[in-house]
């Protein structure tokens, strides 16, 4: 009874029974599909990581003026979504009380462990580094002008180096530069590795594709830029400031691009499917019809792909002649739809993956429940907790009453 | 300050802060890695197995049921569903056994004969298969069938 009780507080969908179409192996008939909404995820918080900082490379590495007042946004956006990058993973396992066990014992022998290695390598190695070298004279100057706790924090971040002069700031971005030439193969790696990651999995047909990695990469970049023109336009919304008309020009038509690679990619990869169509296709098909059919052909190709294709890319030919509030609204739009788009692709990838029994003539069904371990409200709250950690770093290092000479939104 | 080695103040900061962090982790492994981890050979807790053999016992198996319900188990035994466990259609019966009490031990219903004899075309032909909609509309399909011993007629 009390059993009854717990799940119908904390579940609305009470009981959910095991729900098959054709063909199923026994050891399919579990209640849900193993990797839920968390895994769905994993992917896509790890890609926002990856294309953000992408973004930010294109101020350092491939000197794009126009970018300069997000590069600090980027990278910062960057590192509040790798902070949480993980903990979809670590949720998803449970025993949060054993979860700093699965870094004390780090291995080679699997793929999900490799990548702690190169979790570890992108945080520690690049990002922190690189956000380190850009501030450093920054955090310098402000732990001599900021009183209390928040002083003490900038001198704390100082690591003791208190060099102001000219040559130090000009190693400080002699190293920082390098780490961002270091640091766009590891975004690569970072990302790629994911798509690794269901790319192996040879029993699958969903997942078992060389071009997974390619794939998660592009759609990757595309997302980090579509979050970062979020992040930036509602940054300049909360501050009343105004918009960088030609910075947020630039991000549309890197946008534009990114997203026109990534659908290619993608089309590519379907017309190979369909016109090869090998073992197990039918089955694909028959879950892109019905199964999928929101995710897949609303979500991710028409809301995700084809309405931003249209949109930016009227920009790209009429920019000109649209009214700087009508362009805001169609990046802002863009932006918004395309971050729901691949959310889409990483469901479709993830949960699609799953739907389908391995006897290739099965179907299997999956409900998300509101408030279990691996709910709706969960995956709302880990989705949501990168922005609370953003605001917190846009309030002590992005600050308009910080004095700064690095890249930062709305300087005159 | 003089150093051994000549290097700018802000890449020796931050070399000492990496080798403090690598230092720092060194000791938390040593600390905090689990003592039976790879005990086995495996990259897992070797006392994870014990974990496992601590938990409370659910089914009992089929000797246990034999020990009141002869009767039943004879019955079982010499028809079609011999090679089945009590367990299987009366659900775990460990609590049963230690406590022999009609509320906690599954009655089984029609669900448990529905699970082996819904058509499915999967299944083998000799299996005996029905379209349970269209083969009995009531609930109860032991007031035509017996299932311990099924070829007998009630």
């Amino acid at each position: 009874m009390t059993n009854e009780v717990a799940n119908a507080v904390t579940n609305i969908v009470e009981v959910v029974m095991p729900h098959f179409e054709g063909y199923a192996y026994p050891n399919e008939a579990t209640q849900q599909p193993l990797w839920s909404v968390l895994i769905v995820l994993y992917p896509y918080i790890t890609g926002l990581v990856a294309g953000a900082f992408i973004m930010a490379s294109l101020v350092r590495v491939f000197n794009v003026k126009a970018l300069e007042p997000v590069y600090r946004l980027s990278l910062l956006t960057a590192f509040a979504f790798l902070l949480c990058a993980p903990l979809p993973l670590l949720f998803h396992l449970g025993h949060p009380e054993r979860c700093y066990e699965v870094m004390m014992t780090p291995h080679l022998t699997s793929p999900m462990a490799i990548f702690g290695f190169v979790y570890a390598w992108y945080l520690m190695a690049v990002l922190l580094l690189e956000l380190w070298f850009d501030y450093r004279r920054d955090f310098v100057v402000w732990s001599e002008t900021t009183p209390g706790f928040q002083g003490l924090l900038y001198r704390l971040f100082t690591v003791g180096v208190m060099d102001e002069s000219d040559e130090a700031a000009q190693l400080d971005h002699k190293y920082g530069h390098i780490l961002s030439i270091v640091g766009i193969p590891s975004a690569f790696l970072l990302h790629g590795y994911v798509g690794f990651i269901f790319g192996s999995v040879k029993a699958n047909p969903w997942w078992g594709n060389v071009l997974m990695p390619i794939i998660f990469i592009m759609s990757a970049m595309v997302s980090g830029i579509a979050l970062c023109v979020f992040n930036y336009m509602v940054l300049t919304w909360i501050r009343r400031k105004k918009v960088d008309m030609r910075c947020l020009d630039v991000m549309g038509m890197y946008l534009f691009y990114a997203l026109v690679l990534d659908a290619a990619i993608e089309a590519l990869d379907w017309i190979h499917r369909i016109y090869s169509a090998e073992e197990g296709f039918q089955v694909m098909q028959y879950m892109a019809r019905e199964k999928l059919f929101y995710t897949l052909s609303l979500g991710q190709v028409t809301c995700g792909t084809l309405i931003p294709l249209i949109l930016l890319g009227l920009l790209q030919l009429i920019r000109r002649r649209v009214p700087e509030l009508q362009r805001r609204r169609m990046y802002f739009a863009s932006a918004m739809l395309i971050l729901i788009g691949v959310l889409a692709m990483r469901w479709n990838v993830v949960i699609g993956g799953q739907l389908f029994s391995k006897s290739l003539r099965g179907i299997m069904g999956y409900k998300m429940e509101f408030a279990g371990l691996e709910g709706w409200l969960m995956g709302g709250v880990l989705l949501c907790l990168p922005f609370v950690i953003l605001t917190v770093m846009v309030k002590l290092f992005l600050s308009e009453r910080l004095p700064t000479d690095g890249h930062v939104p709305h300087r005159d | 300050m003089r150093r051994l080695f000549i290097m700018p103040p802000q890449l020796f900061r931050i070399f000492l802060l990496a080798v403090g962090i690598v230092a720092a982790y060194l000791i938390a492994r040593y600390f905090l890695t689990p003592p039976s981890f790879g005990e086995y050979g495996g990259w897992y807790r070797g006392a994870a197995l014990a974990e496992l053999a601590t938990r409370d016992r659910v089914y009992a198996g089929k000797k246990a049921c034999e020990e009141c319900h002869g009767d039943e188990y004879a019955k079982l035994t010499k028809h079609e569903h011999k090679s089945l466990a009590c367990e299987s259609c009366h659900g775990p019966g460990e609590a049963h056994g230690i406590d022999p009490r009609k509320d906690n031990i599954d009655r089984s219903s029609y669900a448990a004969c529905i699970r082996c004899h819904e058509a499915n075309p999967s299944r083998p032909k000799w299996h005996k298969q029905i379209v349970s909609k269209n083969h009995y509309t009531g609930s109860k399909c032991t007031e035509c069938h017996l299932p311990h011993s099924p070829s007998e007629v009630p």
